[in-house]
């Protein structure tokens, strides 16, 4: 039983997906698999009474929880248990992987353990070494496929994300420099007055964890690594990684006071914006649904930005949207993850007429790429429209216009290009599908389920912490 | 000027100086002889201060400056340089060498106008705003160059800066030794592993052509 101030809870979040990776280890087959799958179920469940009890305060000196924890904490196991169902299908269609499923597992639970990690912990150097931990688990998975574009992919990742952490970290010892201390919490509760190092701190975090977020113009290495690595570890990455590396920008964001000064505001909102616009425009000329995939989410990531940097209801927006493009963009990477198994390519151009011979998948790939564009009645229409009616609430009328014009350019050239391959007549010499390439769909569906219930309705619990973060970060609820 | 400030501020510069040479080298050799001496002056400089403020925490760092970036990583990547001919130089490099080192000029002028206006006032230790331009100059080596073990050497300096402002502006920062800990074991795993799945994997990566990955 888990108590109600989250004592147990939290302890049992965090060391579920540590167990799982030591277990990982043992050779012996399918225990890895087995392992993975319980500490991520058992991970989620701890998550999901944390949010039902509202599970707030600290224990100790360096673990702690708020709504705004409590709500990532969802969004990141659920995601990891999904994908930890998934990979045992994807791993089957691998052909001389670079990881043994022992390896595979561990980095698998490693990598869940640090974005956890980042989010239990109250001090901002702890929450730094997490999104480290995240760069050093996940490399090693991007390059399971042993192909020369992925070990490239792997390359940029790590230099580029690391070049972009030092920077983070720079920003963590201004912080320290002036104020002394490093914790979030305390931070957040007695805000330093405003002075230009501190303005100073935030802009280099934002750039340093924006890099990890993959804010343009330091996203480069966003659409190689997620189009590189195997589709449970892109689910991750597109879904919770950039979503856990900007909750590590907002813990340090939130040692300002509401109103942020403008020169922030300014900042967020520059980057934001024109990380939706690059993402929106980019993923036009996409030959690769993986990476057309990857450049949607850049584009969903500045949207996101853009609601902090707007408070208010824009900032409840934000959340929504994050949470439901979490289950929205994992849902499209598994059905992403079966096409390739069942085509063998990732070229948009070499793949017609997959509603007839992957009809589950079809159809889940195409409702993901709703949900992920925005559509109604998706968790992600909500929050983008939050973002929108916040624009232009504050008055902010191009920043609003500048959304919806990205928003559109995204929803028209995801759906289309998703639509040629699932609608386009095969060519006669077309071979035919694998015997099981359909399968595996029912993790698709279900998480869509959840990016759509979201949105249609006010979930228990979850609606109450989503409200309780905004608060956190000076927003409102609409 | 206090002895203990002036020694502080000349090995500084002389850090300054190898960041500027090495953004105004091609040859890899030369590189990672500078990279090496660039941790040895900041090994010194640590074991400096953690004598003048008796700090063990500066004193860790001072050795594990020396040890892993000084000699352990440098060792590692002019192995590489020995097995792997291709890897003595960067492609093409020739024609750019002079852009780098103006460019390295400008941004380190630039980084230093940048700290004297924002943070001069909360930091006014002798030479505070070396360590941000060394981190600019890292950050301009990995932005400018497309070699791997220069993305390496740009890592190692990066590093380098952080260690440095750590212990200048803020030795007091909590697990900052652990963290130094863990952007090491990051680099051992970018040099060791990474480069070994790149030679093992792709061969001669500078010189293929990696369609897929464009746009």
């Amino acid at each position: 039983m888990i108590a109600a101030d989250g004592s147990t809870g939290i302890f049992v979040v965090l060391l579920a997906p540590l167990g799982a990776t030591v277990l990982s280890l043992v050779p012996y087959p399918g225990v890895s698999r087995t392992a993975t799958r319980i500490g991520a179920l058992v991970a989620l469940g701890a998550a999901l009474v944390l949010l039902a009890t509202g599970a707030s305060g600290r224990w100790g000196s360096y673990l702690g929880l708020d709504a705004l924890s409590d709500v990532f904490l969802v969004m990141v196991t659920a995601i990891f248990a999904t994908s930890a169902w998934y990979s045992e299908r994807y791993l089957r269609g691998v052909h001389r992987p670079f990881l043994t499923p022992q390896v595979y597992y561990a980095l698998l639970g490693a990598f869940a353990f640090a974005m956890i990690a980042t989010l239990v912990v109250t001090d901002l150097g702890l929450m730094w070494i997490g999104i480290e931990g995240t760069t050093v688990a996940s490399a090693l998975l991007v390059v399971l496929e042993r192909k020369p574009t992925s070990v490239e992919a792997a390359w940029r990742y790590t230099l580029i994300a690391s070049a972009g952490l030092t920077i983070a970290l720079f920003a963590l010892l201004l912080v320290y420099a002036t104020t002394g201390t490093l914790d979030a919490f305390a931070l957040a509760a007695n805000r330093p007055a405003v002075s230009l190092p501190i303005e100073m701190a935030v802009a280099l975090a934002l750039v340093g964890y924006g890099t990890k977020v993959g804010l343009f113009p330091m996203h480069t290495w966003l659409p190689d690594a997620h189009s590189e690595a195997p589709s449970p570890v892109s689910a991750l990455f597109s879904g919770v990684l950039l979503p856990t590396a900007l909750y590590a920008f907002l813990r340090v964001y939130a040692i300002l006071p509401t109103p942020a000064p403008g020169l922030i505001t300014d900042l967020l909102v520059a980057f934001g914006l024109g990380t939706a616009l690059v993402g929106a425009f980019l993923l036009q000329r996409q030959r690769s649904f993986k990476r057309l995939l990857a450049y949607s989410s850049m584009e969903v990531m500045g949207i996101a930005v853009v609601g902090v940097a707007l408070g208010g209801v824009a900032l409840y927006g934000a959340l929504l949207l994050l949470f439901a493009h979490a289950f929205a963009k994992s849902s499209a990477f598994y059905c992403a993850g079966n096409v390739l198994r069942a085509k063998g390519t990732t070229r948009i151009d070499k793949i017609r007429d997959l509603r007839h011979g992957l009809p589950r998948t079809s159809a889940a790939w195409l409702l993901s790429a709703f949900a992920v564009t925005g559509a109604p009645p998706f968790g992600t229409f909500l929050g983008e429209l939050l973002i929108v009616v916040g624009a232009i609430a504050a008055g902010w009328y191009w920043v609003a216009l500048l959304l919806v014009l990205a928003i559109l350019v995204a929803f028209l050239g995801v759906n289309s290009q998703i639509g040629r391959m699932v609608f386009r007549t095969a060519a006669p010499e077309a071979g035919a599908t694998p015997v099981g390439a359909d399968e595996g769909t029912g993790i698709a569906f279900l998480n869509l389920a959840v990016a759509l219930a979201v949105g249609v309705a006010s979930l228990p619990y979850l609606s109450g912490a989503l409200r309780a973060a905004a608060a956190l970060l000076g927003g409102a609820s609409p | 000027m206090d002895p203990s400030n002036e020694v502080v501020a000349l090995v500084g510069v002389g850090i300054l100086l190898t960041a500027l040479f090495l953004q105004s080298e091609s040859f890899i050799d030369p590189l990672i002889r500078g990279v090496a001496l660039q941790s040895l002056l900041l090994g010194v400089l640590l074991g400096w201060l953690a004598w003048t403020e008796r700090s063990p925490d500066i004193a860790i760092l001072a050795g594990l400056t020396v040890v892993v970036r000084a000699i352990v990583i440098p060792y590692v990547l002019r192995r590489q340089i020995r097995a792997f001919r291709w890897r003595s130089r960067e492609v093409h490099a020739a024609n750019r060498v002079t852009g780098h080192a103006l460019a390295a000029v400008a941004a380190a002028i630039v980084a230093w106008f940048v700290f004297q206006q924002t943070l001069a006032s909360v930091f006014p230790q002798p030479g505070a705003a070396l360590p941000f331009v060394l981190l600019v100059q890292g950050l301009l080596m990995l932005a400018t160059r497309s070699n791997t073990l220069v993305q390496v050497i740009g890592y190692l300096e990066e590093e380098n800066a952080i260690v440095y402002a750590g212990a200048l502006l803020a030795a007091a920062f909590p697990l900052f030794v652990e963290i130094v800990v863990f952007l090491d074991v990051l680099g051992v795993v970018l040099v060791g592993v990474i480069l070994s799945i790149q030679r093992d994997v792709t061969g001669t990566p500078e010189e293929a052509a990696l369609e897929e990955l464009a746009g």
